[in-house]
């Protein structure tokens, strides 16, 4: 097959089969979760694919002609490859997690759906070249998020979706008045002729509230833990794996190589990025929800993501890059993890819980090693990204900056082991549930070796990143 | 095949599939176990050898791009310390052959594999991002280690402690070694050591981080508290191998690289370090003599004794450097020795409460002999090996014309020996309880290891030319530090009459504090531990009043409180307040609808008027 078709392929599949997956569901229900499982399985392959061909230098370009500068652009340079294998990685283990996990409620055709069609939708973003049409599946992501959020029918869980949708969307129009000002400035919405150009500060800070409010970071931030009424999966490929990372991928393309902006504006983004990191990690340390602690973990981390983008120099780009990989699959593993601990007790709150541990020993221990991957310690690979992006803080010359991501590295440290204590150490507080299901415990089970697995071969990532970032040029 | 993928790969395949031998078997895991270390000895032997001649064994792979690669060299110092390390694991593991209370065995030698795997690569490593990796590294088997030894709620208390307290500095250590990559655009070790760093501005701060990373590793104050609690509660072959070898092994050896290989010091930080290392020998010293449990009050001296090897590299000058580094190495032996001493007694007369035991010579005389010469190692009594070292370090103190930090060390060293006359007395001598009767000798496979470190603590002594001159002496010369003395040989001059005089000092103190307890050995501390202002500091330390540790720990949850409160403003801020206003709003034009049709005709006409006056004030309609 050519590049362009497998990049079609990565595309459309999910987004146009999302649509089939109702009628499949017509058919039975097994032929439903094999179509949704195998377009979350052939996403994955045709991205993982392109991987080694954009490491070639080979990049695709698709283009469907509109007019007035609404091309639907496609090209899959290596940053779009590697957002889309990433990410593509991350929903194919969810969906096959999904499987078992979700047979147990209602709904469950619409959460097929709509889960596919996210995918779709985070494909077509990462691909597309023209802001505009970037726009578009940043809003199809949002429509999608929003009705796998309010997935339970309760009036709470339809509030929280609603706020979900209302931030981000808030953001998007944001977002969408910035894209104009870029348009009516520079005549074009692609990013392939905006390239080098300055764009005003006043667009930039519009497009960077939709980036923030996707992001869940702060001012924007509290719409992600209140989203973890939702069911894991959904937490977990929302918050983990995808919806945040959209976000941050925009930054990387928009800001990262592409457009330049003034030097304030970066210092404000290392700022509010830190100022992230660190609040949420206190409200992890408070709050007495697992999955909203697990949730304010990742706006935490998101903070650390934005600090290695933004800091500027290449190295720091690099280790953006990388905790991107890294923390997908870390916070992947700690929400099924959540998930398999949540189905089997009962319950979300961490003061119930305790002694877990014997009675649930392979999740305690995924568990375990995917915390340590989020913390930081070597050999997981979180490591390699934490070190990176301080030394891109080390090179702002800030000690702000600096300062306040030491000290929400420290908190990141003490609310896990605190999380960890409380469920799996101490007293047992019930009676003791069992292990999740084989193909739930798997796959935590191989989302916390992956980690591991990346640290002993985080060459190969990061010489990837590297090439990427030469290659694209991150903005110095 | 790298000779120096080795002592790193080895034990981490062993350590692996340790885990995977049925529990059924019996010895397979021990034997295997031992077998390795011993290999990694023999290989560190051979990367020894040629780096004495001045041929380093290197090895480097491409890691993370950008000038990151992953390259390990045994250079002198390197080579001497993986050699320690390999030593001392090759020990250990034979001493937890039959010892029974460390946990499960193959978490053990799992744990004590990945250890030894980790810290070989400490010491090897060249670059800086790869000596990060393994020390931060190490974190992770600490924690495990000190957390399989016992299933009680304390280990895991004592684990999470020693975790965050590391963890923590390790924070610190990657955020120096960021900033010093940065200011060095290098990571390499021996590339940098070729165009030392300064402590102006951002280099200062860089160093400041690595020194909490390097003293951390090696339990100086106030990174230590978790020691004396692992000493409780975990088992003697951990306290043997980890706070007493190889965490003093890696942080002293960081601690001269960064003092001497990476950084051109100056006055104020030797003063720094001088400081920290006399209140690191007198405050844990002082904690030392008066506990009542065996390991315990062996773990404070562990502390204590860094004390030497700081004060001994702050000196900055040869005599005091060379001090420290063979004082690390003497201290991992003697200190060793102890632990494994203290085991021997736990696990024959099983308990380690002074108070309890007494008299055991008798029932354990190698163990006791054992425990005498080691004891008599560090106290500094000639002609034992930490005699020869504390010397060093003293010489060199008298050097800088500081002359406070040798009286300092001094003291530490009366203090040092009065609580091994205590301890020696209250366990081996006394008398004998009861209950101990019983007791016979511990078995051979935990008595070897104690005489090999016995005997390293003599050989070290008569002969200590020979690790001068093979370990010590290299060393400098890595550092590029050349003595103006013999660093060997007996020097008959003041300093072994002040000597003689803490001897003195301490056998007085241990008489009268004997008969002051109306003759209780353990209780011999008792005069100090309880005399007026000293009783009430250590009422205050025994509440843990100094612990930094518990003293943040009980801070955190008000922080993240206010961290807490911010993060309720934001959301108040995108979702209360939005809500609020909208209802207000709609409020608002609700009450313009009430249906009453004059008001609707009254707003259209107004809306008109506004209309006609906007259009006709910007120019009318064209």
């Amino acid at each position: 097959m050519d590049l362009v078709t497998i990049m079609k392929t990565a595309v459309f599949a999910p987004l146009l089969g999302a649509f089939l997956i109702p009628l499949a569901a017509r058919i039975s229900t097994p032929a439903r979760n094999v179509l949704a499982v195998s377009l979350g399985l052939v996403t994955f392959i045709a991205a993982a694919a392109l991987l080694p061909r954009a490491l070639d230098g080979q990049v695709a370009a698709y283009t469907l002609a509109f007019p007035l500068g609404f091309d639907l652009t496609l090209s899959a340079d290596m940053l779009a490859v590697f957002m889309a294998a990433v990410s593509s990685f991350t929903s194919a283990i969810i969906l096959i997690y999904s499987v078992d996990y979700i047979s147990h409620y209602e709904n469950q055709t619409e959460y097929y759906t709509m889960v596919v069609l996210f995918l779709g939708s985070m494909m077509g973003l990462v691909f597309s070249m023209n802001l505009v049409w970037m726009y578009v599946f940043w809003e199809l992501t949002g429509f999608a998020s929003w009705r796998l959020v309010g997935f339970f029918r309760k009036d709470t869980d339809v509030q929280k979706a609603n706020k979900t949708i209302m931030v981000t969307v808030f953001g998007a129009l944001c977002m969408l008045a910035g894209i104009l000002m870029i348009y009516f400035a520079n005549g074009t919405m692609d990013l392939r002729h905006l390239r080098g150009e300055t764009i005003s500060t006043m667009a930039a800070v519009l497009i960077m509230a939709g980036i923030l409010s996707k992001s869940a970071t702060l001012p924007f931030s509290t719409w992600l833990p209140d989203a973890g009424v939702a069911p894991s999966t959904v937490t977990s490929l929302l918050h983990a794996a995808v919806l945040v990372k959209i976000g941050v991928y925009a930054y990387a393309r928009i800001f990262g190589v592409t457009v330049v902006v003034s030097e304030g504006f970066y210092y404000g983004v290392l700022v509010i990025a830190g100022l992230s990191a660190l609040i949420s990690a206190g409200a992890a340390m408070i709050e007495k929800d697992i999955k909203r602690i697990i949730a304010y973990s990742t706006v935490s981390q998101i903070g650390f993501i934005f600090l290695g983008l933004a800091a500027g120099g290449k190295t720091a780009f690099v280790g953006g890059l990388l905790y991107i990989l890294m923390h997908s699959v870390a916070k992947g593993g700690l929400f099924l993890c959540a998930g398999i601990i949540e189905q089997k007790t009962h319950t979300k709150d961490i003061t119930k819980m305790g002694g877990l541990f014997r009675a649930m020993p392979v999740t305690a221990v995924s568990f375990a090693l995917c915390s340590l991957s989020v913390m930081g310690i070597p050999p997981f690979g979180g490591f390699f990204s934490k070190f990176l992006v301080f030394r891109g803080a080390a090179e702002t010359g800030s000690l702000f900056v600096l300062a306040v991501f030491l000290v929400g590295a420290v908190m990141t440290l003490l609310y896990l082991i605190r999380l960890f204590y409380m469920v799996f150490l101490g007293e047992e507080k019930q009676g003791a549930p069992r292990e999740g299901s084989f193909s739930m415990v798997a796959s935590v089970a191989f989302l916390a070796l992956l980690g591991l697995a990346l640290g002993a071969f985080v060459h190969y990532p990061a010489n990837y990143a590297e090439i990427l970032t030469s290659q694209i040029g991150a903005i110095e | 095949m790298n000779l120096l993928s080795i002592p790193v790969l080895l034990p981490l395949i062993a350590g692996v599939l340790i885990l995977a031998i049925s529990e059924k078997t019996r010895w397979l895991r021990e034997l295997l176990a031992i077998g390795v270390t011993a290999v990694c000895f023999l290989a560190a032997l051979n990367a020894l050898a040629p780096a004495l001649l001045g041929q380093h064994y290197q090895l480097t792979l491409p890691w993370l791009g950008g000038g990151m690669d992953f390259s390990l060299k045994a250079d002198q110092l390197s080579a001497f310390l993986l050699l320690a390390v390999s030593f001392f694991s090759l020990l250990i593991s034979f001493y937890a052959f039959s010892f029974q209370d460390k946990g499960k065995a193959k978490w053990f030698y799992f744990n004590l594999l990945l250890t030894q795997s980790f810290a070989a690569g400490a010491a090897l490593a060249d670059s800086l991002l790869a000596l990060l990796f393994f020390w931060e590294g190490l974190l992770v088997f600490l924690y495990t280690f000190i957390v399989l030894s016992r299933d009680t709620a304390g280990a895991r208390a004592t684990a999470m402690k020693a975790f965050l307290i590391n963890a923590v500095t390790d924070l610190c250590l990657l955020l120096g070694v960021a900033i010093t990559a940065y200011l060095a655009g290098t990571m390499s070790m021996s590339e940098i050591s070729a165009e030392k760093l300064t402590l102006n501005g951002w280099g200062g701060l860089a160093y400041v981080l690595l020194l909490i990373g390097a003293l951390s590793k090696a339990g100086a104050f106030p990174f230590h508290t978790w020691i004396p609690d692992a000493a409780t509660d975990s088992s003697a072959p951990f306290m043997a191998y980890i706070p007493a070898a190889i965490d003093k092994l890696l942080g002293i050896y960081f601690l001269a690289r960064i003092s001497i290989y990476l950084f051109q010091l100056n006055g104020a930080m030797q003063l720094v370090l001088m400081t920290i290392g006399a209140v690191t020998i007198i405050v844990a010293v002082m904690m030392a003599f008066v506990q009542q449990d065996y390991k315990r009050l062996l773990s404070y001296h562990a502390v204590s004794q860094t004390g030497y090897m700081i004060l001994g590299i702050g000196t900055l000058n040869p005599i005091g450097i060379a001090g420290g580094l063979f004082h690390m190495i003497n201290h991992a032996s003697y200190k060793s020795c102890l632990f494994m001493t203290a085991g021997a007694v736990e696990r024959q007369a099983g308990t380690g409460d002074l108070g309890k035991l007494g008299g055991l010579f008798r029932a354990m005389p190698v163990t006791a002999v054992c425990f005498m010469i080691a004891a008599a190692a560090i106290s500094g009594i000639a002609p034992f090996n930490g005699f020869f070292s504390k010397e060093l370090v003293y010489k060199g103190t008298l050097e800088t014309g500081w002359t406070v930090f040798f009286i300092a060390a001094e003291v530490g060293s009366l203090l040092t020996l009065a609580s091994f006359l205590k301890l020696g007395h209250s366990v081996f001598f006394d008398k004998r309880p009861d209950g101990l009767k019983e007791v016979s000798e511990a078995p051979f496979s935990m008595l070897m290891p104690m005489l090999v470190l016995a005997a390293v603590c003599v050989v070290f002594g008569f002969g200590a030319a020979i690790p001068v001159t093979y370990l010590i002496g290299p060393a400098l010369d890595n550092l590029a530090l050349f003595p103006e003395h013999a660093l060997s040989g007996f020097h008959l001059d003041n300093l072994y009459l002040v000597s003689v005089i803490v001897i003195l000092g301490a056998v007085m103190n241990h008489v009268y504090g004997y008969s002051s307890a109306k003759g209780r050995a353990s209780k011999s501390s008792d005069h100090i531990h309880h005399a007026p202002v000293l009783g009430w500091i250590y009422g205050l330390a025994e509440k843990r009043f100094f612990d930094p540790y518990e003293q943040i720990m009980k801070r955190v949850p008000d922080f993240s409180a206010v961290l807490y409160k911010a993060d309720r403003f934001f959301d108040w801020l995108i979702d209360g307040l939005p809500v609020a206003a909208t209802g207000k709003l709609s409020d608002l034009s609700r009450r313009f609808h009430g249906g009453s049709y004059p008001a609707y005709m009254l707003l259209m006409g107004l809306a008109m008027t506004l209309f006609v006056l906007f259009t006709a004030n910007s120019g009318g309609i064209k």
